[in-house]
């Protein structure tokens, strides 16, 4: 119980008094050695009275930004309230300041053992930081240039080190998942001159053909737009024959219109074909309704079909 | 033929590890140990006599080939850099524990030092200070650390006998354990020592079954 085994100097921190910011302690054993240091007090005659004060004030002016940090200090704080609570309570009159029941005098014998327990742990902290220091002065080879050895050594892999390699593969992995091109913005225009060059060398096609199967939203209302838009330029025809049922998209040889100059329909009959139209037309495809420039504003449809109205809904 | 010497120190200057003594009676194909050691004290004479930039250091079982401590400012202006950095003083107190108590839990770390140890034995595990001996067979089944030779290394040890001793040890002394047995008895007080991190769980090695209370 004597206290020279615990004379550890050099792992005290600088004490500047009872303003020293909790933040340079790292736990209440560390503040309760401190105050009892400060106080030169010997560990094996603990004065409860003393330090319980000071532990106290000290909390009290210090603010915790870490709670579990804030609980450990308060569980001490509880202990000593707790011994220093029994030491109010009469006890031996004859036995001055420190008099404790049996019970009390084991949990303060307890908490001094702790104490010297850690003011050897500090002690030791700052032995192997005196070494580290001076390691820190010599340099030597970390990494060989000889060839790795065939076996690798399994006795310095941890399982920590596996955990983190896993880890880092999985990251890694994750950071190599595919990412999602955007495709072009679909443009109406493009797939009504796709629409058209189809058209070219088909009679009729089907919407779904032209719209893709894998019946994408955008690509659908983007080819319906288009349709509707040849149709409206009277350059295609569109039949559906039920309702939400497969449109069949015709050529309208009557008509042909610049795509890329969508008309008024009213300048539909003003008849201004574009050389391009006109090349656009006469291909060359084996169409015997081709009657070349288009000399009506009302194509007449080759069939009784009704045409399909713009408004209709799409069968997408 | 190079000479034993020459071929010892090339070895000592190729390896990134301590090179072992055994490792060097078995790559010159000694007798024995001893005759590697003592190459190996020729080496470090002969390098001290002539009083050369390497010395020959015995550390983590080996022997390393390293530059004088005179040295040093030098190399770290070669490095363009500070001096490396060093432990914290929560991870060498943490470290002090481990070295002396290993293989040890949190649990009974965090009793020693009276708060959480967790971001700290982190720390040290990615430095490769210490690493997971296992599980200690207890409530939680814990892990259990140890040091490793990177440690001995860093702090220039031979082995964990170079540890300064102690007296008293790092284990608790037979009155706490004692006085934790007695007041785990009676009843109202009982939650109070719970609730301090008790000391009885400093009860070292995997056969303790004494339940760690705090964590």
């Amino acid at each position: 119980m004597s206290g020279q085994e615990t004379t550890t100097q050099g792992a005290v921190p600088e004490s500047t008094g009872l303003t020293v910011r909790v933040e340079s302690f790292v736990g209440p054993l560390d503040l309760l050695l401190h105050l009892c240091r400060t106080n030169e007090m010997d560990l094996a005659r603990l004065s409860l009275r003393t330090i319980t004060d000071q532990y106290l004030a000290h909390l009290e002016s210090v603010r915790f930004q870490d709670l579990e940090m804030a609980g450990s200090f308060m569980v001490m704080a509880a202990t000593l309230i707790y011994l220093k609570s029994k030491l109010l309570l009469p006890a031996n009159p004859d036995d001055q300041e420190e008099a404790l029941d049996e019970e009390g005098e084991l949990l303060k014998r307890e908490l001094e053992e702790r104490l010297r327990e850690y003011a050897r742990v500090k002690a030791f902290g700052a032995w192997l930081s005196e070494r580290e220091a001076e390691q820190t002065l010599v340099y030597g080879r970390t990494t060989a240039e000889l060839p790795p050895p065939e076996d690798i050594p399994l006795e310095d892999l941890s399982v920590h080190l596996l955990q983190r390699a896993m880890q880092r593969l999985i990251e890694d992995q994750k950071r190599r998942v595919p990412r999602q091109v955007e495709p072009n913005p679909l443009s109406v225009l493009e797939r009504m001159s796709e629409i058209l060059d189809l058209l070219r060398s088909t009679w009729s096609l089907l919407f779904s053909s032209v719209a893709g199967g894998e019946r994408l939203r955008a690509e659908w209302v983007v080819t319906l737009l288009a349709l509707l838009e040849l149709v409206r330029l009277g350059q295609a025809r569109a039949r559906q024959a039920e309702l939400f049922g497969e449109i069949v998209i015709e050529r309208n040889a009557v008509s042909v219109r610049q795509p890329a100059r969508p008309a008024e329909p009213g300048e539909e009959a003003a008849g201004a074909i574009a050389p391009g139209d006109a090349a656009l037309a006469g291909d060359g495809s084996p169409d015997p309704t081709h009657e070349g420039p288009p000399r009506a504003a009302t194509p007449a449809p080759p069939d009784d079909e009704p045409r399909t109205e713009p408004g209709e809904p799409p069968n997408a | 033929m190079p000479e034993p010497i020459d071929v010892v120190e090339a070895l000592l200057f190729a390896s990134d590890t301590p090179v072992e003594a055994d490792r060097i009676q078995e790559v010159l194909e000694l007798e024995s140990t001893a005759a590697a050691r003592e190459i190996v004290e020729g080496l470090r004479a002969r390098l001290d006599a002539e009083a050369r930039a390497l010395q020959v250091m015995e550390v983590g079982g080996g022997f390393r080939l390293v530059t004088r401590p005179e040295l040093a400012p030098w190399l770290v202006k070669l490095a363009r850099s500070r001096t490396r950095s060093r432990l914290s003083r929560p991870a060498l107190e943490t470290l002090a524990i481990i070295g002396y108590r290993q293989p040890v839990s949190r649990p009974e770390v965090d009793a020693v030092r009276g708060v959480n140890s967790e971001a700290v034995l982190d720390n040290l595990l990615e430095r490769r200070m210490i690493r997971i001996a296992g599980r200690k067979e207890s409530p939680g089944r814990p892990f259990l650390y140890e040091t490793t030779r990177e440690f001995l290394v860093a702090f220039g040890l031979r082995d964990l006998g170079d540890l300064p001793k102690v007296e008293g040890e790092l284990v608790v002394p037979e009155l706490a354990m004692a006085a934790a047995e007695q007041l785990a008895e009676p009843g109202p007080e009982q939650e109070e020592i719970a609730a301090a991190p008790d000391s009885s769980e400093q009860d070292p090695g995997p056969g303790g079954d004494r339940v760690p209370t705090s964590g």
